[in-house]
């Protein structure tokens, strides 16, 4: 909690309007109840120049469904800062397919204004209330990236603003860029902890012509995992979710394209896997057990396609819930830990890192309580890059004012 | 009789450098790659004077040529002992002066590094040593049904590695993305000589995207010794159109209406008239109508059933936007023949001027026929021949500027109406550089995109990687104020007394 008199001082220096008290609001064990809410650049720059100023952090908060997945702080003197009020799509152009759009604006208000101009936003992140700055800040995926690519491929420009409050941007709204260094890809999955991403210029896909989406209920399980991957390999399948609980299996799978592609994957997919037509909704249904709002211990693992299967089989042995992105080669699993114990705590990371590891990638507890996250790194990140890491944390952010210490390697 | 007859003529002594910094840095570098991978010869020095933009040159000290990451990591190393600065190089195709040495660097020849370690199909990835020439991917993995997507107009010649600190492009990016969107993980030795891994096989890793910023970095944040990189399938069918357009700026528009449509062809390239003209009087003779104001090449791919529809797509566009001929490869030589038109061009340019200064800028793509117009009346005024052969799709122009740099009255014309084409792609909403790079070319031009701040941020990445500015210094930033301000230490780093 933050003493009255620095209450005050950050109230004076970033004006009444912007900030407020609240009930707290936890994060991780420490207890948040002032919220700044900047409506716009120059205030936005103005309240992380303040933090600075009277000695406090601040963790930047979108749609809040990503808010969680990061290390203990290393500061309990905390503050959110919301980007509710930067909101908006400032520029959309349907000749070129591009659209700027600030930080706070929610992914379904961007689909609504550039869906009518044939245009459709190939974010797709889990979570009511997503924003694109939280989207970005998070590298956030769902299993629709199979088709619309990485966040960190569909960013062209951004505007930001640092620790110190400089206002500065990067990248431009054109689709190829080679001018200067790709900042977008270092600010995109920072987690909001090198700057605070005020704007972005994102490119668009067309709308396609025909969307569906077919499922297989318990399909046969021999060389599932190897046909899901055949599956999601088919050349208009853009979505494809594998679930395992509760002793059911499904795989979700949506098509997108021209409708004759459409037409001849679905009649492969029938005969193949028995994906029979579903409703519209049954990817994000499929795509839930992955959100990580839902609480818990959760892991994602990243595994090379020849591993999928294996990686599949291991997590499945020893959960009770797997979503999976065939494709795309990640894997959540939720594993249960009894409060307090530790040892079993360790043996469940020591899991995750061995299947991780054979699985030739790496894993991120998405999910945890704070009392779980306590001494580790949640993001697997071993001491490898981290002196990289620590340089660029120190250059970007020295007085450690966003989210200091809950990045990859205590960062 | 002439004792010396039927001898190769004797080849001159190794350069003696009067400077003990230097002299113990050869010794060195000698120790780590051999006599015979270290040049230093005045006319072997030559070659390394510049890369494909020969207007910028800078004559290195000496070249090394490792074989290994291990022979990088001792050359990084010496280099630092001896205070000396060292810039990494691949092919040298490059046309931004990327790789070219400030005067007496150490230029890190990677070229005889030049394995391809691994392919994995069912991974998609192979994992390549950065000589590996851009080409030589596709050909090794062709036959599990994969490719390399990159493809620049020399990947027959040009390295991965340089393709990655380029953040190389080509015509197919359009649909497939450029370098970094195709590099999965990097080994890269730092300025300081440690070796490290940036990224993973899968794709996925934890921590801040570094493989994302070094990649098109020109080689300034280290040197690159593995790279794995993403393939891609190769599509079941292609086709090829060529659309013959009255001018250039009706051929952008429908460029405009193409993508405005809905449609994602795998490229979409503008050939202007001057060019026709260059390339039809040449070995590259593609058959053009030398009377037409210009070519959009048309390349759509995917399954064979779903092309069909898109062809007859583009034809209704082109025709609704004044195309007077629209012409579909019949068979892969006819395919071969309509892309020699646009990958001969600039060899065939070679018979306009000894000199050609090829232009690298994107404008919004609504915006590139008025842009275009702007350029073609710019050449007009300074009384240039300037042709123009680009990526309309992403909007990336190439204005081509034939000269002879003999002739300065001609050489300043260039030079100030390529200031000029700038600021018009820049006034338009554009960059001054869509897959070339700034390197030493653009660096004084940043300033018309960027702010000091917007320049300070990346001086922070840089500073993170290479605080003593050691590596491949005098790119990307304006003037030299980077390196003698920001890291005083870096002063003597640029300032090795070589020739004294």
């Amino acid at each position: 909690m933050i003493p009255a008199e620095l209450r005050s001082k950050l109230a004076a220096a970033v004006g009444v309007d912007a900030i407020s008290e609240h009930a707290p609001r936890r994060l991780d064990g420490v207890d948040i109840d002032v919220t700044l809410r900047p409506s716009d650049g120059e205030s936005l720059a103005r309240s992380l120049m303040s933090l600075g100023a009277v000695g406090l952090s601040a963790v930047v908060l979108g749609g809040g469904n990503r808010v969680g997945v990061g290390n203990l702080p290393d500061r309990e003197d905390l503050v959110w800062l919301s980007t509710e009020r930067l909101s908006g799509v400032s520029e959309f152009d349907p000749d070129d397919g591009v659209c700027q759009v600030h930080a706070g604006t929610t992914l379904a208000q961007v689909r609504e204004r550039v869906l009518p101009g044939g245009w459709e936003l190939p974010l797709d992140a889990s979570g009511a209330g997503a924003t694109v700055g939280g989207v970005l800040a998070a590298a956030a995926v769902g299993p629709r990236a199979l088709g619309f690519g990485r966040p960190r491929d569909l960013v062209l420009g951004l505007q930001v603003v640092l620790a110190s409050g400089e206002r500065t941007r990067c990248g431009g709204r054109v689709v190829k860029n080679v001018t200067g260094y790709d900042l977008n890809k270092l600010y995109t999955g920072s987690f909001g902890t090198l700057c605070v991403i005020e704007s972005a210029w994102l490119r668009l896909r067309p709308r396609p012509e025909e969307i569906r989406v077919v499922e297989a209920l318990d399909p046969e399980l021999p060389g599932l995992a190897e046909r899901c991957m055949a599956a999601a390999r088919r050349f208009s399948v853009r979505a494809a979710v594998l679930v395992a609980a509760s002793g059911a299996t499904r795989l979700v799978l949506e098509l997108a394209g021209d409708a004759a592609s459409v037409a001849r994957d679905a009649a492969w997919l029938e005969a193949q896997v028995g994906a029979r037509p579903a409703a519209p909704d049954a990817v994000e249904r499929a795509a839930a057990f992955a959100s990580p709002e839902t609480g818990g211990l959760r892991f994602r693992i990243d595994a090379l396609p020849t591993r999928f299967a294996d990686t599949w089989e291991a997590l499945c042995s020893s959960s009770d819930r797997v979503v999976a992105y065939p494709g795309l080669g990640l894997l959540y699993a939720e594993l249960s830990v009894e409060s307090g114990d530790e040892d079993e705590l360790h043996a469940v990371f020591q899991r995750a890192a061995r299947v991780a590891g054979r699985a030739g990638g790496g894993f991120l507890c998405e999910s945890a309580p704070a009392w779980a996250k306590r001494g580790r790194d949640v993001f697997g990140a071993g001491e490898a890059n981290r002196r990289l890491a620590r340089s660029l944390k120190q250059r970007f952010d020295p007085g450690g004012v966003l989210s200091p210490g809950r990045f990859a390697g205590c960062v | 009789m002439n004792p010396g007859a039927g001898r190769p003529p004797a080849r001159p002594a190794p350069k003696k450098y009067n400077s003990p910094v230097m002299s113990t840095l050869i010794d060195a570098l000698v120790s780590v790659v051999g006599e015979q991978a270290c040049l230093r010869r005045p006319e072997e020095l030559l070659v390394y004077e510049c890369d494909g933009l020969t207007l910028h040159t800078g004559t290195p000290g000496v070249v090394v040529f490792p074989s290994c990451a291990d022979h990088v990591v001792a050359i990084v190393k010496a280099c630092r002992e001896h205070g000396a600065s060292f810039v990494p190089r691949g092919a040298g195709t490059g046309l931004s002066g990327g790789a070219v040495a400030n005067e007496g660097s150490v230029v890190i020849e990677c070229s005889r590094m030049n394995r391809i370690l691994h392919v994995s199909p069912e991974d998609r990835c192979a994992v390549v040593e950065p000589g590996v020439i851009n080409a030589d991917i596709s050909r090794a993995v062709v036959g599990h049904g994969l490719f390399y997507a990159p493809d620049p107009s020399s990947q027959f010649a040009c390295t991965i590695g340089g393709n990655i600190a380029e953040n190389a492009g080509g015509p197919h990016t359009l649909k497939y993305g450029t370098t970094t969107n195709h590099v999965l993980a990097l080994d890269l030795v730092l300025p300081d000589g440690e070796l490290v891994t940036l990224g993973s096989d899968t794709g996925w890793s934890a921590g801040y995207d570094l493989v994302g910023a070094v990649v098109g970095s020109e080689g300034t944040l280290g040197v690159v010794t593995k790279a794995s990189v993403r393939l891609e399938e190769i599509p079941e069918s292609v086709e090829t159109l060529l659309v013959i357009f009255p001018d250039v700026v009706t051929a952008c528009r429908t460029v405009g209406c193409i993508i405005g449509d809905g449609l994602v062809p795998a490229a979409l390239e503008i050939v202007d008239k001057r060019t026709i003209a260059a390339v039809e009087a040449s070995v590259y003779a593609a058959g053009l109508p030398t009377d037409a104001g210009a070519v959009l090449i048309v390349e759509l791919d995917g399954p064979r059933h779903s092309l069909p529809p898109q062809v007859e797509r583009v034809r209704e566009i082109a025709g609704a936007n004044g195309a007077t001929r629209v012409a579909v490869a019949r068979d892969d030589a006819e395919r071969q023949r309509f892309w020699r038109a646009r990958k001969g061009a600039f060899g065939a340019m070679g018979r306009l001027a000894p000199d050609l200064y090829v232009h690298d800028a994107v404008v919004p793509r609504s915006r590139l026929p008025e842009v275009l117009e702007k350029i073609c009346a710019i050449g007009d005024r300074y009384g240039l021949k300037l042709s123009n052969v680009f990526h309309a799709g992403d909007g990336n122009l190439h204005p081509n500027i034939s000269f002879d740099r003999r002739d300065s009255d001609e050489l300043a014309r260039v030079m100030a109406a390529g200031s000029e084409i700038l600021e018009t792609c820049v006034e338009a909403g554009g960059v001054i550089s869509g897959e070339h790079g700034i390197g030493s070319e653009k660096r004084d031009f940043m300033s018309l995109l960027f702010s000091e701040g917007d320049l300070d941020a990346m001086r922070r990445l840089r500073a993170s990687f290479d605080p003593d500015c050691v590596c491949n210094p005098g790119k990307i930033f304006p003037s030299t104020r980077f390196c003698v301000e920001a890291n005083p230490k870096a002063r003597g780093y640029d300032r090795v007394p070589l020739d004294a």
